[in-house]
C-alpha cells in the first residue's frame, strides 16, 4: 500500500464517519455497533468500504422516510448483520485455507 | 400469518428476482409489495441485504437515480444471469412444492 | 528462523514496514493490543507471510478507524483479544466467538437504544 493510497483512504474514512455523525442518535448507535461486529467478523471485502458506505446509504434513505432505525431493519440487528456478509468470505476463510495448503489467488 | 420468518428464508430472495424480474424497482418498493402480498414481517433491512447479494453476486443490473425527497434511489433490474437463476429458483420450487403436496396427500 | 524474521527478510519487507509505520501512529491500548494480535496469529510452520498480509491490514484498519473515532480499544475488541484472534483465523473457537459478538451486538443495541429514552 503507498502512502496516497493511505491518505486517500483516510480522506474517505473521514468523509464516511461524517456521514455517521449526521445520522439521529438511534441510527448512529445502530450503525457504530455493526460496524464493530462486522470488523471482527472480517468480511474480505470491507476494506474496500462499500459495503459500510452502503448502510450509510440505506440508513439516510430511512431516515428522508422518517422512520426509525429498528422498524427499517428489524429487531433482530445481527441477522441483519450477518446477511449482509452471508456469501462473503472471511479473514478466517483466507487463513484456514492456507494453512490447509489450498491454492491461493495471492500465490498466483 | 404469523412467524413464516424461518420458512420464508430460503424463498425470500426468489420473491425478490421475481419482483425486480417484472419491473425495475427500488427496496422500499419490493418490501411494500411483499407486505400487500401478506407477508407482512418483512421489513426493508431484510430486502436491503437480500439486493446487496443480488449486486454482489452479479445478477442485477444498478442505476441510481435521483428521489422526489431524500437521497438517491438504487434501481434494480435483472441481468442475463439473475433471470437465469430466476429460472433456476422456479424450477426448484416447482419440485419441491409438488413433492410436500405429494406427502400431504400421502401418494408416493 | 522464527515466522517474522521469514517475513521481514522476504519480498514483504516494505509492505511490513508500512505496517509497523501504521501501528507505531495508534494510540498506546491500541497498540499493545495490535503486538498480541501479531504473536496470536503467529502461523503455522507453512503459512507463509503473503497469505497474512490482507488479514493483517484489515485488523490495521479497524484499529486505526475505531481509533480515529475516538473509541477505547475495549469498546472494539473487547477484552479478548483470543477470541479476536481465534475468529480472525477460523479456529475451532470461532462459531462460539461469533456468537458471543452476536448477542453483544443485539444487547449493546438494546441497552444503547434504551438509553436514549425513545
Amino acid at each position: 500500500m503507498g502512502i496516497q493510497d493511505i491518505i486517500e483512504g483516510k480522506k474517505q474514512w473521514r468523509a464516511h464517519v461524517a456521514r455517521v455523525k449526521a445520522l439521529p442518535p438511534d441510527y448512529q448507535i445502530v450503525y457504530k455497533e455493526i460496524q464493530k461486529y462486522l470488523f471482527k467478523v472480517g468480511p474480505i471485502d470491507l476494506p474496500d468500504g462499500n459495503l459500510l458506505s452502503g448502510i450509510i446509504d440505506f440508513f439516510e434513505e430511512g431516515v428522508a422516510a422518517g422512520k426509525g432505525v429498528l422498524e427499517l431493519i428489524g429487531n433482530d440487528v445481527a441477522a441483519f448483520a450477518d446477511d449482509l456478509v452471508k456469501d462473503s468470505r472471511t479473514n478466517a476463510d483466507i487463513y484456514q485455507e492456507s494453512i490447509s495448503g489450498k491454492p491461493n489467488t495471492a500465490e498466483k | 400469518m404469523d412467524d413464516l420468518t424461518e420458512m420464508l428464508k430460503g424463498t425470500l430472495e426468489g420473491c425478490v428476482l421475481q419482483i425486480i424480474g417484472s419491473e425495475e424497482t427500488y427496496g422500499y418498493a419490493i418490501t411494500r409489495r411483499l407486505n400487500e402480498l401478506g407477508f407482512t414481517d418483512v421489513v426493508e433491512g431484510t430486502i436491503y441485504t437480500i439486493l446487496v447479494r443480488l449486486e454482489r453476486n452479479g445478477l442485477v443490473q444498478v442505476t441510481k437515480r435521483p428521489s422526489e425527497r431524500g437521497p438517491a434511489r438504487k434501481f434494480f433490474a435483472l441481468n442475463d444471469a439473475g433471470r437465469k437463476e430466476l429460472a433456476a429458483f422456479w424450477t426448484k420450487w416447482e419440485y419441491l412444492s409438488s413433492r410436500i403436496d405429494n406427502l400431504k396427500e400421502g401418494g408416493q | 528462523m522464527s515466522f517474522w524474521e521469514t517475513l521481514t527478510g522476504s519480498d514483504l519487507t516494505r509492505e511490513w514496514k508500512a505496517f509497523e509505520a501504521r501501528a507505531e501512529a495508534l494510540p498506546a491500548d491500541y497498540r499493545a493490543a495490535w503486538e498480541q494480535i501479531k504473536v496470536k496469529v503467529s502461523p503455522h510452520s507453512d503459512f507463509t507471510g503473503r497469505n497474512l498480509m490482507p488479514i493483517l491490514d484489515g485488523v490495521l484498519g479497524l484499529l486505526e478507524e475505531t481509533a480515529a473515532d475516538g473509541q477505547s480499544v475495549q469498546d472494539v475488541l473487547g477484552d479478548d483479544v483470543d477470541g479476536f484472534c481465534a475468529a480472525l483465523t477460523g479456529g475451532e473457537e470461532a462459531r462460539d466467538y461469533r456468537d458471543r459478538w452476536r448477542e453483544q451486538l443485539n444487547r449493546n443495541v438494546a441497552k444503547k437504544l434504551g438509553q436514549l429514552g425513545g
